[in-house]
């Protein structure tokens, strides 16, 4: 919304504010957010209006002229210039020396190939009145010479944009800003005085046949105008205001809209048929044409303002170009309804005509408004156009009559305002009396009735339904500044609430386990687009129905995908002859739904399954930094190792790896199948990890391989600590632990897992663990075979082992091992 | 013969002293002690010498053998150090070369942001809550306040999926459920993803929000503005002032606006400054007194929110990457969603 400061001050005296800036802050902290001060006439400020006395050529230059210019008192100047589109008597713009133009030029006494000039004639380029112009600014005839510019071109202004919050329709008009400044400064707003309008005697009826949808409807009928261009102080104040001028009695219904919030209309009434204008619901599709020239066929469900045979008006929204009013217009009916805010909206929003009558209908207008606004239109239009008022006429439901306020009544207790805000009781500044007459600023009428307030809020006041309402009003007032701080008391004990806090806890460790690990948590967009999903062969996703593009069209139905993009952008950005280390995790929730279309199940259901995943993605150097021969590249045990040291740190317990290979559930697309794993905890399959498919990443163009994981956090969160409990000590041996090494050839393929929970198995109970410490392929075992190196430990809780002991079980081990894997000592 | 003792004695001694390695040292001691060294040839004419006068040359004999021996073993030390420290310098290598050095993670400046925020106000006995980020439009909008056809839903453009069900626009709903599924009195913060239709240097379609909703008998406005005060130096640093502006937001009333003091312009608000523009002020909440309709709402579908004599209650919400970009002085929003190590890795 923007406001006239010049105009506001004509409605409420600005002389309490120094000037726009602290007006703008009084606004700002009543609620209305003033968000730019536009000074009109900033670089104009030494511009006046001057004439050309004599033109005559520059001797040194041909493309200069020498003007003697006057501005009606004192010695001609005389003034070199390089436009060729004025002559002698012509009006223009001189900025005077000292002037500094909008666009940063100062003007100083100069000498142009040897000629003084003393000051410069002016383009509007220069003034910043347009982007482009050509020559310089001719100004009309009959301009009175040595005046402001800024003044003569009703610049002399500042503009105020305001951003008024979806309560405040009362606010988007001078008048309304006005009645806040008022009510701030116990000042009543002054209203241009008219002469009211007799109901009578008009040439055509009104019928209200839309109920509640359009309670109210007042016309007046104005014959003998003549329909021409506004003059211009109208002219500029409307367009500085956003407004394009269009004639005198659209000009009008503009202004009286922009000073009274009432959005108004005028009809050319000569097209008008029969005698009576009828508010109802449109025929399912009937047509109309609007004033913008397109046709729209109605649904039946927008109210229109018709004639005897057809629709006008799309109420509340645009006029019809059936009968709009023009050039030869001479005869109008103009028009101030009350038009239902919802069925306004659903029209504007159905047909995209967002337009400042409908903004103001949705948010609603003073409902006691009306005929004061039709009056003041009817006398502006007179004003502007001649004419005579023939007679006026008026419709209104039995709600609208009499005064409306009175029905709005809001009770509540006396010290509630107090108790409330946090305001002590009866003291500064929230005293009874300070609360009554404060209410009364605002224009409430307020009665105390033994221990309670009865407020009427006054009619413009849509928004004020509630005592919370009138809490925020009383707040506003005071100022939300001298609101004093206190700290509440803590009424229950505070602790984490039962069901999240198991979720929330895994998750902070699982980050702070990842991060320690050296990886950096990425967060991506949810929205991903369908081409993109399809290079992963996803098949169900759910769409939105008004993406803002095709790249954020679906939402992720997996991390996977948007941690691949993430490599690439982070490969295709870097320069440097090494790529980049890539040590990425991601945790957030991914989407799918159980059925085909969406919709609502319920008040609390929406039908789409929200999964959380965890999501890691290495790749590059094993180290952040260095020498060449030292760095390795990340391969699966480093991805093996980030996990089992997650599984370490939240307590994870029962997770079973199975490779890829010997899948049950069939695989992975995403996952080399050689150099993967499916992830099992418990009876569940948690997710994968491994390599990202080679054939996929070279489809993709990936420059280096990449190692990822998906897991599902609901399962391993089920499975992790705290879930699973309290961790507990565990005793280590006090005896002396017996070690025996076992360099064994095995057949490629077989699990060394296997061999050492085998070991263990046999072993049973002197042999506690086996691990493995050494693999080799090559050229010192056969072909098709692996050595593999096994360190098994041996002790006793509660005595030193003999060395006979160990050797025993051992031969029980490597007979086991033969017997099972075929494995022999390496000779 | 004492003579002729003490003369190799101290010819010996000097000797040790100038042998310049463990080698020629070695050589020494074998023709100084061993067998047919000088010592032992001049003891081998012991027995012509009177036998009054050989224990006195015995003993000289012995001291002048001891004396030998430590010299010996003293040199040996020296001659051994030396040689070490000779070796430790040629074993020196390049301590200026590069570290080698391990990957350092990263918390996302969003989780870093939330955890700092969720830590600050977990201390006033706020729990933290999580709600999904598909969200039914009745939850979204008309239970908090939000009615189908009114203006105040064009403040939030919102994603649809199909007939009632969007992306939440704010985490209000989670506060809702909350409502719907707890009892009073309530103390929750909700983090979380929150989507609107909007897209350039400072809009995102996705964004982070923490909202705290405290509700409680005879909760009072100057509680919220105690709980803001407290939240924005905690975060800001202890100078820092708040202040409320009355704004609009239609699940609040009274509502408000919150603005922090500027952290970077502390002393003298500067026209230069890159954070608030000088304006000396940060806008980086909306925060109100919880509206009675949703009280309303919560009773008509949960018995724990019957009997709400008396409940009120406060609310507010923070947009996360807004504290982020102002604390860290990222310059556009997109930066953080997309992955770049660049920028990860710097925080």
């Amino acid at each position: 919304m923007r406001i006239s400061w010049n105009w506001l001050s004509e409605l409420v005296d600005l002389s309490p504010f120094k000037g726009p800036i602290e007006l703008a802050e009084f606004l700002t902290h009543r609620g209305l957010e003033v968000e730019t001060i536009d000074r009109l006439g900033q670089g104009l400020e030494q511009v006046i209006t001057a004439q050309i006395l004599e033109k005559k050529p520059h001797p040194q230059a041909d493309r200069l002229s020498i003007c003697l210019v006057s501005v009606g008192s004192g010695d001609p100047l005389q003034i070199v210039c390089g436009a060729q589109n004025m002559k002698a008597g012509d009006k223009v713009a001189l900025a005077q020396i000292g002037a500094k133009l909008p666009n940063g030029l100062e003007i100083s006494q100069s000498k142009i190939r040897g000629i003084f000039s003393y000051g410069m004639l002016c383009s509007e380029e220069e003034l910043k009145l347009k982007e482009h112009s050509e020559g310089i600014l001719l100004l009309p005839p009959l301009t009175a010479l040595g005046q402001s510019l800024a003044t003569f071109l009703g610049r002399d202004d500042t503009i105020l944009t305001l951003k008024i919050t979806a309560n405040r329709g009362d606010c988007l008009s001078h008048l309304g800003i006005a009645r806040e400044i008022g009510s701030g400064l116990q000042k009543v707003p002054q209203l241009p005085s008219v002469e009211s309008l007799v109901f009578q005697k008009c040439p055509i009826s009104i019928d209200l046949s839309a109920g509640d949808l359009a309670p109210q409807f007042f016309g007046c009928w104005i014959e003998n105008i003549k329909v021409g261009p506004s003059p211009d102080w109208m002219v500029n104040c409307l367009e500085v205001l956003g407004v394009r001028s269009v004639n005198n009695v659209v000009d009008a219904t503009n202004w009286v809209l922009l000073e009274l919030g009432h959005p108004m209309h005028a009809y050319d009434a000569s097209k008008i048929r029969g005698s009576k204008i009828q508010v109802r619901l449109s025929r399912p599709q009937e047509l109309l044409p609007l004033l913008d020239g397109i046709t729209v066929e109605l649904t039946g469900s927008e109210i229109v303002v018709a004639d005897q045979e057809r629709a006008i008006a799309l109420a509340g929204v645009m006029g019809g170009g059936n009968s709009e009013v023009q050039m030869e217009t001479q005869t109008i009916f103009l028009e101030c309804a009350e038009f239902d805010p919802i069925a306004v909206r659903r029209s504007a929003s159905r047909f995209q005509r967002k337009t400042d009558a409908a903004h103001r209908f949705e948010r609603g207008v003073n409902p006691s408004g009306l005929a004061f606004a039709l009056a003041r239109l009817a006398h502006l239009v007179i004003q502007l156009a001649g004419g005579r008022i023939v007679g006026a006429a008026q419709a209104q439901l039995p709600s609208r009559s009499g005064i409306v306020s009175d029905r709005r009544e809001v009770k509540f207790e006396t010290y509630y305002l107090n108790d409330f805000l946090g305001f002590p009781r009866d003291q500064e500044p929230l005293t009874l009396e300070q609360v009554k007459s404060i209410l009364e600023a605002l224009d409430c009428r307020v009665e105390k009735q033994d221990n309670a307030w009865s407020v009427c809020p006054p009619s413009y006041r849509l928004d004020l339904n509630i005592r919370e309402d009138f809490a925020e009003e009383i707040a506003r007032w005071i100022g939300y500044d001298r609101i004093p701080s206190t700290i509440p008391i803590l009424s229950s004990p505070p602790g984490f609430l039962g069901s999240a806090l198991p979720r929330l806890t895994v998750m902070d460790r699982a980050k702070e386990a990842l991060v320690r690990a050296g990886l950096n948590e990425t967060v991506h967009l949810a929205f991903t687009s369908r081409s993109w999903l399809s290079q992963f062969q996803y098949s169900s996703f759910v769409q939105l129905l008004n993406p803002l593009s095709e790249e954020y069209e679906m939402l992720v139905p997996s991390l996977i995908p948007g941690l691949v993009r993430n490599a690439l952008e982070n490969w295709h950005h870097h320069f440097g002859s090494e790529l980049p280390s890539i040590r990425l995790f991601e945790l957030r929730p991914v989407f799918s739904s159980s059925s085909p279309t969406i919709e609502a199940r319920s008040q609390a259901e929406t039908g789409v399954i929200e999964t959380w995943k965890l999501a890691l993605g290495l790749s590059g150097s094993r180290f952040a930094q260095a020498l060449r021969s030292e760095r390795g590249e990340v391969d699966f045990y480093d991805l093996k190792a980030v996990l089992e040291f997650l599984w370490v740190e939240l307590g994870t317990k029962g997770v079973r790896l199975i490779p890829l290979l010997n899948s049950k559930s069939g695989g992975h697309p995403l996952f080399h199948p050689g150099q993967s794993v499916e992830v099992w905890m418990g009876s569940s399959l948690a997710g994968h990890f491994g390599l990202f498919h080679p054939a996929k990443a070279k489809e993709l163009k990936m420059r280096a391989p990449f190692w990822i994981a998906e897991l599902d956090w609901q399962v391993l969160t089920q499975l992790s600590r705290p879930s699973a409990g309290v961790p507990r000590f565990q005793a280590w041996p006090e005896f002396p632990q017996m070690e025996r090494d076992f360099a064994l050839v095995v057949k490629k393929g077989v699990s060394t897992e296997k061999l050492c929970q085998l070991a263990v198995q046999v072993g049973k109970p002197l042999a506690r663990t086996a691990q493995v410490f050494d693999i080799y392929q090559g050229s010192q075992v056969a072909e098709g075979m692996t050595s593999v190196a096994v360190r098994v430990i041996f002790y006793h809780e509660t005595r030193s082992l003999q060395e006979s002991e160990a050797e025993s079980v051992s031969a029980r081990i490597l007979e086991a091992w033969k017997k099972e894997f075929g494995a022999e000592l390496r000779s | 013969m004492i003579d002729i003792l003490n003369g190799i004695g101290s010819k010996v001694l000097k000797e040790i002293g100038d042998a310049i390695d463990l080698t020629s040292l070695e050589q020494m001691r074998i023709s100084v002690l061993g067998k047919r060294s000088v010592l032992s040839e001049v003891l081998k004419g012991l027995s012509s010498a009177p036998s009054s006068e050989r224990p006195v040359i015995g003993s000289a004999a012995n001291a002048w053998k001891k004396q030998i021996e430590e010299a010996l073993d003293q040199r040996k030390e020296f001659l051994e150090r030396a040689l070490l420290i000779e070796k430790l310098q040629n074993d020196r290598i390049d301590v200026t070369a590069p570290a080698r050095l391990h990957h350092r993670g990263s918390y996302h400046l969003i989780t870093q942001t939330t955890r700092r925020i969720i830590q600050i106000l977990s201390r006033l006995g706020f729990d933290v809550t999580l709600g999904p980020e598909v969200e039914t439009e009745y939850l979204n909008f008309e239970a908090v306040n939000i009615p189908a056809d009114h203006p105040s839903r064009d403040m939030q453009d919102t994603f649809f999926l199909g007939p009632g069900v969007v992306l939440r626009t704010h985490t209000s709903g989670v506060q809702m459920r909350s409502m719907m599924a707890q009892a009073w009195p309530m103390r929750i913060l909700c983090p979380g993803a929150v989507y609107r239709c909007d897209h350039d240097a400072t809009h995102s379609p996705m964004f982070h929000q923490l909202e705290g909703l405290w509700v409680d008998r005879h909760v009072k406005m100057s509680d919220l503005k105690g709980i803001l005060e407290f939240f924005a130096k905690e975060l800001f640093g202890a100078e820092t002032q708040i202040r409320l502006r009355p704004s609009y937001f239609p699940f609040v009333e009274p509502g408000a606006e919150v603005d922090v003091s500027c952290f970077q312009c502390r002393v003298k608000i500067s026209d230069a400054c890159r954070v608030c523009k000088g304006s000396g002020w940060l806008e980086i909440l909306g925060a109100g007194m919880v509206h009675p309709r949703l009280f309303q709402v919560a009773a008509s579908t949960s018995e724990l929110f019957k009997n709400s004599q008396g409940l009120t209650g406060f609310a507010f919400g923070v947009g996360i990457e807004r504290i982020a970009m102002l604390l860290h002085q990222v310059p556009d929003l997109r930066l953080l969603f997309q992955g770049d190590v660049r920028l990860l890795s710097q925080f």
